[in-house]
């Protein structure tokens, strides 16, 4: 089904919440059919059956929040306003955006040098992790951080392109993980992403790189 | 060639797609949206945005967190 299937179903709706007409159960059902949702449904339940019980809970916790937004905002008669984003905030200017790229640019290099000193999988490790991740999301949930050009529509007519690298590799990476004697135990022949990471993981400069290098990507991510 | 290594020469390809890509996009940027691009288009939705966030989260739970 088309983006533009979606948002006239969603408008109709709208429309039919002015009128007084959309249930709560219409309006959670209504939450409930974003492919995200489902996919993260998806996610929750087999990260907890194999053994990753806080990824699922996380998991499960940012659906369940999809779905009672996209409610709220459709009981409240402004599915606009739940699909689309907030206008992005003010720009600053140029030497407070440098101060404030310092700054970020610090704790970014704190956060990377102290997380990397913890063992991986320990508690210390997971607790930053989730926290930071946590309000990663929690950021970017209120709208962009600045304003960014929409890319041209002829541009984006190839964007397929894009979508096959990135779906490629992540089958490669899924036969290969399925390839292993178990889905819990690495195998030399076929080995993972995380598998082939993890001589770097072992040591404090090693994870200190990688959570920058995360710490990086969620920065870009977050702007966009 | 060991499986071992088709295995890290396919994620290797498909490392090379992606850079050729972005330049490719940098170059003719009237053509191909650069991965930038892709995902500001991508996180133009609330739910976009909160999906990508959240698969960058998962990211970093799969490598430290237990």
């Amino acid at each position: 089904m088309t983006d533009a299937t979606h948002e006239a179903r969603d408008d109709q709706l709208a429309v039919s919440a002015r009128e007084g007409s959309v249930s709560v159960g219409h309006a959670t059902v209504a939450g409930l059919r974003q492919p995200i949702v489902a996919v993260l449904l998806l996610i929750a339940f087999f990260t907890t059956i194999s053994g990753k019980p806080l990824d699922g809970f996380l998991m499960l916790t940012v659906a369940t929040l999809l779905v009672w937004d996209a409610a709220r905002s459709l009981m409240g008669a402004s599915a606009a306003a739940g699909r689309r984003d907030v206008a992005a905030r003010p720009a600053d200017s140029s030497s407070k955006k440098a101060l404030k790229g310092l700054g970020w640019l610090t704790g970014g290099g704190l956060y990377a040098g102290i997380v990397g000193s913890f063992s991986r999988y320990s508690w210390p490790a997971t607790i930053a992790v989730v926290a930071l991740g946590c309000l990663m999301v929690a950021v970017g949930w209120q709208g962009p951080l600045r304003h960014r050009q929409a890319p041209g529509a002829r541009s984006l007519r190839r964007a397929w392109l894009w979508a096959v690298v990135l779906v490629t590799g992540g089958l490669w990476e899924l036969s290969s993980l399925l390839q292993q004697p178990h889905l819990t135990t690495d195998s030399y022949a076929h080995p993972t992403i995380s598998a082939l990471t993890d001589p770097l993981l072992v040591s404090h400069p090693g994870r200190s790189v990688a959570l920058g290098a995360w710490l990086l990507i969620g920065w870009f991510l977050v702007g966009r | 060639m060991s499986s071992h290594n088709v295995t890290i020469f396919g994620y290797l390809i498909v490392l090379a797609c992606g850079v050729t890509l972005q330049v490719l996009a940098i170059r003719m940027p009237e053509r191909l949206p650069t991965l930038g691009e892709v995902f500001t288009h991508v996180m133009r939705t609330r739910t976009g945005r909160v999906g990508v966030l959240v698969a960058w989260a998962w990211i970093g739970l799969h490598f430290f967190a237990r």
